[in-house]
């Protein structure tokens, strides 16, 4: 079997809204893109991998309608991966595995998610079956958000953060969204205006909690020796992880809601993989859709010390120019959030890291990048460690 | 424990089917129950047909004392359009004192502090009947 994979291509749309694009289109869009990006041809690809669309999507089977639309032939794998909030990192993952299998020198990890048709109330009817279970905790109407507000009023009661620390988290993505074309939110932000942002979940308010985003993103995957021949820059993958804790929302043996075990062994699986450890991270792009949970993540994948993350944000060390960079993007908070493809964006900005393209928002000698996805209250972590070529 | 009749369905009613029917009608009769495993003792919530500890499938129902700590909370503002009409109001997680976390919702009007004693109230919709939780202090007062 290979052993390593290289990242060859990127494409992503600007995230924002989308009124007069199909679906598809959007997609083709980021697709075109990465395949230019990426300098291959036509024939080197053998695989696609899509991130399942929403069901707001109208046309289903949608990795076999592209594969038509493309007029592509696959003996490797054509199909659509799911995973909540972790649908586009297993989308990037099993592009790895294709690879590694060697069942193909190309893959394509890509997918759209288009979010906004639909007013949030309604969208809520449907996220709320998702975060929890329909019949012993939907009834009572918690919200995907409701959780991580949940994890932030334990937080502050057991480390005694500040409201204006977890706020500091909003206002620092803001600035790094406002150096990156493709965000959704570029309008620098003071710490007042998040602090008094109407309520959503409290103690979160609107600027704490991730905006309604349309996305859609192409990440092209090769072995080692096609990226060599190409003669581009690329990025490699160093290592991975993934692991579910068991629990859905929350365990019912009580447990720490807010050490997020899962990104904890995740990570330790990651960096055990690549021969590295936390210390030697340079920036990290995190799925992370509110402040708390930056706070939280930050902390489990070791990049902060325990109970600090929320002091590290507001002393800038985890802002570009700071100690250990997070979200260099925005993050989900400003350059937006469209879920399903969430975890390929995240993509996209470490590639553009490593390959030193990411302009204002660079990382000076950016050796190693970390991402993150994540499901539920980060009940599973899938954690994807980065390195330069060569 | 105190109970409230609430002259409306619940927003969004759970299914009920034959393996969770004696949950949901013992808590009709105002009382909270869940399955525990006769091959290991392990107690679950909810209550499932299963053992999620060594999967044994020989269950039988047990009382739950209904009383607790809070262990979180947070004011929901923003929800899904089917519960538009109870909005605001407050989810929380409560850590029963017979070692099980559930998730649930605070009686309206009651003030959240962390790590306070919270008891069930049982509430009564029109079509289902819920497990909401108050403070220990506020069910006495009424008493």
């Amino acid at each position: 079997m290979r052993e390593r994979v290289a990242v060859i291509g990127i494409g992503a749309t600007p995230v924002g809204r989308y009124k007069d694009l199909l679906d598809h289109e959007l997609l083709l869009e980021a697709f075109a893109q990465a395949f230019k990006d990426a300098g291959v041809r036509k024939e080197d690809i053998g695989g696609l991998v899509f991130s399942h669309p929403r069901t707001y999507t109208k046309q289903r089977y949608f990795a076999t309608f592209m594969a038509g639309y493309l007029r592509m032939q696959s003996s490797a794998t054509v199909l659509e991966v799911v995973g909540d909030g972790m649908t586009g990192g297993f989308a990037f993952d099993k592009a790895v595995d294709e690879i590694l299998l060697g069942k193909c020198n190309v893959c394509v990890a890509l997918g759209v998610s288009m979010e906004t048709q639909v007013p949030s109330a309604e969208h809520m009817n449907l996220t709320m079956r998702a975060v929890g279970d329909v019949d012993f905790q939907a009834p009572f109407g918690f919200t995907p958000i409701s959780w991580y507000a949940m994890d932030a009023v334990r937080y502050m009661h057991e480390h005694g953060a500040t409201r204006e620390q977890l706020a500091s988290v909003a206002v620092k993505n803001r600035r790094h969204a406002s150096l990156n074309p493709i965000a959704q939110y570029k309008d620098e932000l003071t710490l007042e205006e998040v602090l008094n942002a109407r309520p959503i979940v409290e103690p979160l308010g609107l600027l704490e909690v991730p905006p309604r985003s349309d996305g859609a993103v192409a990440v092209v995957l090769s072995d080692l020796e096609t990226a060599e021949k190409l003669d581009r820059p690329y990025a490699v993958v160093r290592g991975r992880g993934f692991f579910h804790e068991g629990a859905h929302q929350i365990s019912d043996k009580p447990n720490s809601m807010i050490r997020l075990e899962a990104a904890r062994e995740a990570s330790r699986l990651a960096y055990e993989d690549a021969g590295i450890s936390a210390k030697d991270i340079d920036l990290a792009e995190l799925y992370a859709p509110c402040t708390i949970v930056e706070v939280l993540a930050s902390e489990a994948l070791g990049l902060c010390p325990e109970g600090q993350g929320a002091l590290w944000a507001k002393q800038g060390e985890t802002a570009l120019g700071g100690s250990i960079p997070l979200s260099t993007s925005g993050g989900l908070l400003s350059r937006g959030h469209p879920p399903l493809v969430t975890p390929l964006y995240n993509v996209v900005e470490v590639v553009q890291q490593l390959r030193g393209e990411a302009g204002e928002r660079q990382v000076g000698g950016a050796e190693f990048a970390l991402t993150s996805a994540e499901l539920g209250n980060y009940n599973a972590a899938l954690v994807h460690v980065f390195g330069k070529a060569g | 424990m105190r109970s409230v009749r609430v002259d409306r369905p619940a927003p969004y009613p759970p299914r009920i089917s034959a393996a969770t029917r004696p949950f949901w009608d013992a808590l009709g009769d105002e009382r909270l129950t869940t399955t525990r495993c006769l091959d290991c003792g392990d107690t679950t919530f909810p209550p499932k047909p299963i053992c999620p500890n060594c999967f044994s499938t020989q269950l039988s129902w047990q009382s739950l004392s209904g009383r607790g700590t809070l262990y979180s909370y947070s004011r929901v503002w923003a929800g899904p359009e089917v519960f538009g009409e109870e909005l605001p109001y407050t989810v929380c997680v409560v850590d029963l004192d017979d070692g099980l976390r559930l998730g649930s919702r605070l009686l309206d009007g009651v003030e959240p502090e962390m790590g306070k004693r919270v008891t069930l109230v049982f509430v009564h919709y029109t079509d289902a009947t819920l497990f909401f939780f108050e403070s220990e202090a506020a069910m006495k007062n009424e008493s």
